[in-house]
């Protein structure tokens, strides 16, 4: 049939196109009847086990039962390679929890029922009760609950298994079952379960047991919904309570759940979500990805609510904000806007809880746990992903604390180049915290990768450590609560003093005052090292005039001086620039301080150092007395004499400095165009020097048109503003 | 038994030399090559080992040793004990800076961040840096690659600024992780 198509240069090209597409449609048209036929022979067989199986009655031999083998096979065999449908799945579960094969085959059965689409809500509620009957194995019911665990978001709808809540949690009881009744009991709770006598009995068992996490994560939950019957203190930072109890079945379900996912997906498809990549993509499912939104009711549901994926336009959700339901699996709102707008108008305490428990959970598993396999597919999965947790975060403005304990444990494996961008901008994100917790959880890890990584790692460290600093500046000047900076962290509420504050961001300006000044020896004053140094420091020298926070910090000597003997003219411009600002700031600060009784005083040395650099600066650039003794930057006179530079000490005034050097030249040939050698210091003489000043001024270096203008008097106005 | 020296032979001009140590010799020889090709400007000899002492027969011909870098293999509990017992081997004032841990498999579960923890702390008790390696991936392996050279460069005097090995190791050692009460 493909050979008529062939048929070369005879029919005209539209023809051949008709001719090529008719074939192509007849090729597929009889593929998919042979893939007919041969399915309808599997399913027939499947068919037919199934009906087998469903009449194996109680007290049948299994030992030696060929029928029953062979049948358990067919069924085997579909269900790992396309999954099992829903009447299938409910059968089985029923045949396997019944015990009426015996309990080998129960465990047998239970390790390959991988669901196709989804898992009908009645089997799970027929299953607990089997589990009430309390004929089965501790395994058996260790190994059910870990598969209904597994499954749980393929369930599908939840109300009726939350209407049996009570028979659940009797289980809890049961030591072997409890971490798993707990992670189930988790993901079902809803505000009416929370009841004073379960609380008093996990209080009982916690009593027993001790403070698992899987309790307190249970614990926390109830809290979120009732906070008056749960007295107990929740850590802010918890650790991932519930293991990873799915790998049995993980690889199974996730192969077949990428070979189906076209038919599953075609009926759950949203507008509001940012799937689309994942149905095409080829290879196997990684579990790393935003879940597409799924309800946790049944359309059949009575109660009223309004299911988030329903939802297309924000209209909808203003009309609707009452009784939204949030998704079975809080990740989905990751890859929705509207529902990050849901969260962020709501702010849900139970509905973040749940999300950083998924977040921390995926993050965990991939990173810090992951498999050996560094395939660029799956890095580029991961980076999406990291990048999808980002766009989140910046819309909410605010860190989950789950990528932050993250981030903390893989700063101490990181090498330092695996997805850099997006752990260095994540980096950036993370909330306050105080001075002693920083320096331990990220300046440690982060001072060992610096110093032995080169010079644009270097840049892009403090480029993050830049952006950190402004996030909490910006975080600081729109809470106006002076005195209590709460910072409601998502559901963990940290108070933090304003004094607690000033000593984290002294901290961290320190720390970086650290890195650059070391940084900048090692590198050799790496300019792009010595501008995103500069870049902190624009950030640094205006905390108060523009973020109110009164704390000023003045560069350590081995960025200042650094940036003061510069080679390129813009590093010293910024300097200018950077110098002038934190006058303004020290100006502000002192006449607030005689204004009123303030209680955060800038310390006395600060206004020595900033006068000390000041005095070098002006002295150095306008002075023309560097190096001299009894200034700031004085060096041994014998030294320099044999250095055998003349005049050395005015090697670094406007016209001499390396930097304006060229301007110099250049104003110079355009003031005397007819000397054939050049004399600088001609221009420093008279009116000269005010024309040189306009002239520098002109070029654009405005930072050092205000410094001058503020600390000599002089300078253009015409570029000033 | 001769202890490896680092101070025992005259350097070569313009030379540096790194001495890669590990048991399982799986990313030796990559990170040497990715090591040799990276550097352009000066000559760096990489030697291999799979563990210390070195064979006495080619000590005579043997260049100094600027580094010593110890590879383990964090999913293998061999790897940490060679790597211990081999640091018996060394001279004391190699530990002012010319030696420095590597590990690779950080990241693959609870057993390796166990040993990663002993790892750091045998580090931090010879005040020496630890680097993770990323050894499966391209990126991971000259990133590593680049990461030794900068040490290297420092502890073999090749720096341009006057930086010394042991000032350089005062930013770099690792430090134990204190224990926390949550993470």
């Amino acid at each position: 049939m493909a050979n008529v198509s062939n048929l070369p240069g005879l029919a005209s090209d539209a023809s051949r196109e008709l001719l090529e597409s008719s074939s192509s449609g007849l090729n597929s048209r009889s593929l998919r009847v042979a893939e007919n036929v041969r399915k309808k022979g599997e399913t027939n067989q499947f068919q037919l086990a199934l009906s087998y199986l469903s009449n194996v009655q109680e007290g049948t031999v299994v030992r030696g039962n060929d029928e029953l083998e062979r049948n358990l096979v067919v069924v085997e065999t579909v269900a790992l390679c396309h999954g099992l449908p829903p009447d299938a799945i409910s059968l089985l579960l029923d045949l396997a929890l019944s015990l009426r094969a015996g309990g080998v085959t129960c465990l047998r059965i239970l390790k390959f029922l991988i669901p196709a689409s989804v898992v009908p809500q009645e089997a799970i509620v027929r299953c607990v009760s089997w589990l009430c009957v309390g004929k089965m194995t501790i395994n058996a019911q260790v190994l059910f609950l870990r598969w209904v665990l597994t499954v749980f978001d393929l369930i599908d709808c939840k109300d009726q298994l939350r209407s049996i809540y009570g028979f659940i949690f009797s289980f809890v009881t049961e030591e072997n079952l409890c971490p798993f009744i707990c992670h189930l009991l988790y993901l079902l709770t809803m505000k009416e379960h929370v009841q004073p006598y379960r609380v008093r009995k996990l209080m009982d068992i916690q009593a027993k047991m001790g403070r698992q996490p899987f309790l307190m994560q249970l614990l926390a939950v109830y809290k979120v919904f009732r906070p008056e019957l749960v007295t107990l203190s929740v850590p802010s930072r918890m650790r991932t309570g519930f293991k990873n109890y799915n790998s049995t079945w993980k690889a199974a379900l996730s192969a077949v759940q990428k070979k189906n996912r076209p038919e599953v997906m075609a009926d759950l498809n949203l507008s509001v979500e940012l799937k689309g990549k994942s149905t095409s993509r080829k290879r196997k499912l990684h579990h790393l990805e935003v879940p597409g939104l799924n309800s946790a009711f049944g359309t059949n549901s009575e109660r009223k609510v309004f299911r988030l994926q329903e939802l297309r336009s924000f209209t909808q959700l203003l009309q609707n904000i009452h009784n939204i339901e949030l998704p079975a699996q809080m990740g989905s709102l990751l890859g929705s806007s509207l529902a990050l707008h849901y969260l962020d108008c709501v702010q849900d305490e139970s509905a973040f809880l749940r999300l950083n428990f998924w977040l921390g959970h995926s993050l965990q598993e991939e990173f810090l746990l992951c498999p050996e396999d560094g395939g660029s597919d799956s890095l580029s999965e991961a980076s999406a992903f990291l990048s999808t947790i980002l766009s989140s975060q910046q819309f909410l403005q605010e860190g989950f604390f789950s990528t932050e304990s993250f981030l903390y444990k893989f700063l101490s494996v990181w090498d330092g180049s695996l997805l850099r961008s997006q752990i260095l901008d994540l980096l950036s994100h993370i909330p306050l915290m105080s001075s002693h917790y920083i320096r331990m959880l990220v300046f440690e890890p982060l001072i060992q990768l610096y110093f032995t990584s080169n010079v644009f790692f270097k840049c892009s460290v403090i480029e993050c450590l830049n952006s950190m600093l402004l996030k909490w500046l910006t975080w600081h000047s729109v809470n106006p609560l002076m005195e209590c900076l709460d910072l409601s962290v998502n559901s963990s509420t940290v108070t933090m003093t304003l004094s607690g504050f000033i000593d984290t961001v002294t901290e961290l300006v320190s720390f970086v005052g650290r890195l650059a000044t070391e940084g900048l020896r090692l590198e050799n004053c790496h300019i792009l090292l010595l501008n995103h140094t500069l870049n902190f420091y624009e950030t640094v020298c205006d905390m108060l005039v523009k973020y109110g926070l009164p704390l000023v910090v003045m560069p350590p000597a081995g960025v200042f001086y650094p940036a003061l003997l510069a080679t390129d003219s813009l590093t010293v411009d910024r300097l200018g620039y950077i110098m002038y600002r934190y006058r303004k700031n020290l100006t502000l600060a002192k006449k607030q301080e005689q204004q009123n009784e303030q209680a955060f005083h800038i310390s006395r040395t600060t206004y020595q150092d900033f006068n000390k650099q000041l005095v070098a600066m002006v002295s150095c650039l306008w002075n023309s007395k560097s190096f001299l003794p009894g200034t700031n930057n004085e060096i041994d006179e014998h030294l320099l004499i044999q250095s055998k530079v003349p005049k050395y000490w005015s090697r670094f005034d406007l016209v001499h400095h390396p930097a304006f050097f060229k301007y110099a030249i250049e104003f110079h040939q355009k003031c005397w165009p007819e000397r054939t050698c050049v004399d600088l210091a001609s221009i420093k003489v008279g009116r000269y020097w005010s024309w040189y000043m306009e002239f520098l001024f002109c070029q654009g270096f405005d930072g050092l048109n205000d410094f001058i203008q503020v600390n000599t008097g002089q300078g253009s106005s015409s570029s000033s503003s | 038994m001769a202890l490896l020296a680092p101070y025992s032979k005259i350097p070569e001009l313009n030379t540096a030399t790194i001495l890669l140590v590990e048991n399982e010799e799986k990313v030796q020889s990559k990170l040497a090559d990715a090591i040799v090709q990276r550097e352009k400007d000066v000559n760096v000899n990489v030697r291999l080992a799979c563990k210390l002492p070195l064979p006495v027969e080619n000590s005579e011909t043997r260049p100094r040793v600027d580094l010593v870098v110890f590879i383990v293999n964090l999913l293998s509990e061999r790897s940490l004990q060679v790597v211990e017992n081999s640091l018996n081997h060394l001279r004391s004032d190699f530990f002012l800076g010319k030696v420095c841990f590597m590990v690779t498999d950080a990241r693959c579960g609870a057993l390796a961040q166990e040993r990663l923890l002993s790892v750091k702390k045998l580090a931090a008790s010879h005040r020496c840096p630890v680097i993770c390696a990323e050894h499966q991936t391209e990126d991971g392996i000259s990133m590593a690659a680049s990461r030794l050279l900068t040490v290297l460069k420092v502890s073999a005097g090749l720096s341009p600024v006057a930086t010394t090995a042991l000032y350089l190791s005062t930013l770099t050692r690792c430090t134990v992780p204190s224990e926390l009460d949550e993470d």
